[in-house]
């Protein structure tokens, strides 16, 4: 377990302030943020190598602070690895490793094992981190810290490694803190999703609940969600909701919310306890068609296509609703299929489940 | 060709004859000679035997002492560390005579350290221990400067990784630090050899006999004119083109990739 309370460092003129959040035992913690945030400081300080200047950080019910970085029972993984060069790969793996067999059995997992007899400099990034990986893993820790160490792998190695770790971390019951700059990954590994950015958490949570549900309209838009409107919310009262049973209520505390951007209107569930002032709506949630649809969804607009932008299989087709862009995100073939054109019209359609108030 | 080039290469060129022209003249000129006295002079010999030796162990004290003071001023960033690096390079800015002077006043019979060596048995003034202090003295600067610079380049988190992988810091300076800033630390004790050899001005102010090559290349030009000095000298010059060849192979040969990047992100 990672347990950091208000942890701060500092390494120069940056500081890492008031670091608070909660990676429990054997669950998988990945920390976003963009560069320059302080992720690799935040894993340093952890490690110990970077001085804790303020707050507490326990590992595994320890406290930390006089722990010298070899007694933390943790490994750490740089992206660029860091591999020895004065040792033949198979010494890497072996350095900190407590059996031999252990370290191989580990490599071997990895594909890093088949590598042990290259020189390090002939390796490539990709291959450096697997060695890297494998040399971290072989010492067995009980806590795992990770700097993007799949950034140099190729798509499908990337794939296949991530898998394998995610089996090693559940057999071994370790905790694991990675950083990265890909949201797919974060969704992907995450039990835990802690954003960073200018050596301060912005939100800690479950991965989901953290995109689905953004603090702030930084946070939204920071994680990519392309519909942020300002705007005024006003509680419908209690009774009257007839589209909230077609929406599964969010429960006890939701109400139906009315909330006002622009010439917009959008349906939403919240909590009658805040006064949001952003409604934030991923692409991926808002639905396309080229007829009006009948369905549960609360939210229906009529819009003129502005904008097509095709990325491999997902297309985002912009709308202009009233005067306000409304961005889908939907496959590139569904967008074939619908034959959408700039210029012409279009429905979109969302559940007010999907509208997330901050 | 601009005109500010071809200036740039004349200057160059003049200046790299002007440094190099001396010597190469010298070992021609008495190079021969020198060799066939190293047969025939024995006074010669023996001071080669001399300074060789003095000059290897100042170099001993001054790495097995400069290391690790390099290593913590390298590495340790404790209030005053900017003075304590300035104060290391002070014997390289004072005249030689001047810090042969200090020496007497620290070594001599009469101070403190050199009564309670004397006491002890062990003379430093006038003796070979005199001359290995001078040679430390105005050379250990120069490896301790050399040993930052090849702590400075090995990058910490080389050595941040070992720490997680369960050594602590000392075991991490034998295993890491030390095999990754090797090269450049034998090329600063290389450097401090050669600079010992060549000293001249502490030396004779500590210690005038026995004689080192330098001081007995002075001597014979004082003595018998530049002729005599003229096989002394040359000898002098090729003990301290050998250290400079050996450095030059080990910078030449390839090294090991230590810096692959990564920002503190």
């Amino acid at each position: 377990m990672i347990e950091a309370r208000g942890l701060s460092a500092r390494v120069g003129a940056f500081r890492l302030e008031n670091i608070t959040f909660t990676v429990p035992k054997g669950a998988y913690g990945v920390v976003i943020g963009p560069a320059g945030s302080g992720k690799t400081t935040l894993l340093e300080t952890i490690a110990g190598i970077t001085p804790q200047t303020g707050g507490t950080l326990s590992l595994d019910g320890r406290p930390a602070l006089d722990l010298p970085p070899e007694q933390r029972g943790l490994g750490l993984v740089y992206q660029h690895g860091y591999l020895f060069p004065h040792l033949s790969v198979e010494r890497n793996i072996a350095y900190g490793a407590p059996d031999a067999a252990g370290a191989r059995d580990v490599a071997t997992r990895l594909g890093a094992w088949a590598l042990r007899e290259r020189a390090v400099e002939s390796l490539s990034g990709g291959e450096r981190q697997l060695v890297a990986l494998a040399r971290a893993l072989a010492r067995r820790p009980s806590i795992l810290l990770l700097d993007e160490p799949f950034s140099a792998l190729d798509p499908r190695r990337r794939d296949t490694t991530r898998r394998e770790l995610r089996r090693i971390h559940r057999e071994w019951g370790m905790t694991v803190l990675q950083v990265t700059h890909d949201f797919t990954e974060a969704g992907l590994l995450g039990d835990v999703a802690i954003l960073l950015d200018a050596g301060r958490v912005l939100q800690s949570g479950k991965p989901e609940e953290v995109f689905r549900k953004p603090a702030s309209p930084y946070v939204a838009e920071f994680l990519g969600a392309e519909n942020v409107f300002a705007g005024t919310a006003r509680i419908l009262p209690d009774s009257a909701p007839d589209w909230f049973a077609g929406d599964s209520p969010a429960g006890l505390g939701s109400h139906a919310v009315e909330f006002r951007t622009g010439s917009l209107t959008i349906y939403a569930v919240a909590n009658a306890a805040e006064s949001p002032g952003y409604a934030v709506i991923r692409a991926e949630e808002v639905l396309l068609s080229l007829e009006p649809q009948a369905s549960s969804a609360r939210n229906h607009f009529r819009g003129r296509i502005t904008e097509i932008s095709t990325l491999g299989a997902l297309t985002r087709v912009t709308l202009d609703v009233n005067g306000s862009p409304l961005v889908a995100a939907l496959t590139t073939r569904s967008a074939q299929e619908l034959a959408l054109a700039v210029g012409g019209e279009a429905y979109a359609s969302f559940k007010a489940m999907a509208v997330h108030l901050c | 060709m601009p005109l500010a080039s071809i200036l740039a290469a004349l200057l160059g060129s003049i200046l790299f004859l002007f440094l190099v022209a001396p010597i190469a003249q010298l070992v021609a000129t008495a190079g021969g000679e020198g060799a066939a006295r190293l047969v025939t002079d024995a006074e010669l010999r023996q001071a080669l035997a001399l300074t060789a030796a003095t000059a290897t162990a100042a170099t001993l004290l001054g790495v097995l002492g400069g290391t690790p003071i390099a290593y913590l001023v390298e590495r340790w960033h404790f209030r005053g560390r900017a003075v304590v690096a300035a104060l290391l390079d002070l014997p390289l800015l004072i005249p030689h005579p001047v810090a042969g002077i200090a020496l007497l006043l620290v070594l001599g019979r009469e101070s403190a350290v050199g009564g309670a060596a004397l006491d002890l048995g062990l003379r430093i003034v006038g003796s070979p221990a005199g001359i290995v202090a001078a040679m430390l003295f105005v050379s250990a600067p120069l490896y301790i400067s050399g040993a930052r610079e090849s702590f400075a380049r090995v990058d910490r988190r080389y050595e941040a990784v070992a720490r997680t992988l369960g050594d602590p810091r000392w075991r991490v300076f034998r295993r890491v630090t030390l095999p990754l800033s090797g090269r450049g630390l034998v090329a600063a004790a290389v450097v401090m050899w050669a600079r010992a050899v060549s000293e001249f001005g502490a030396i004779v102010v500590i210690t005038y006999n026995p004689k080192t090559v330098s001081v007995l290349s002075y001597d014979r030009f004082t003595s018998f004119g530049l002729h005599e000095a003229l096989p002394v000298a040359a000898i002098l010059a090729l003990l301290a083109l050998l250290p400079l060849t050996a450095l030059r192979a080990l910078r030449y040969e390839r090294r090991p990739e230590l810096d692959v990047g990564g920002g503190r992100a």
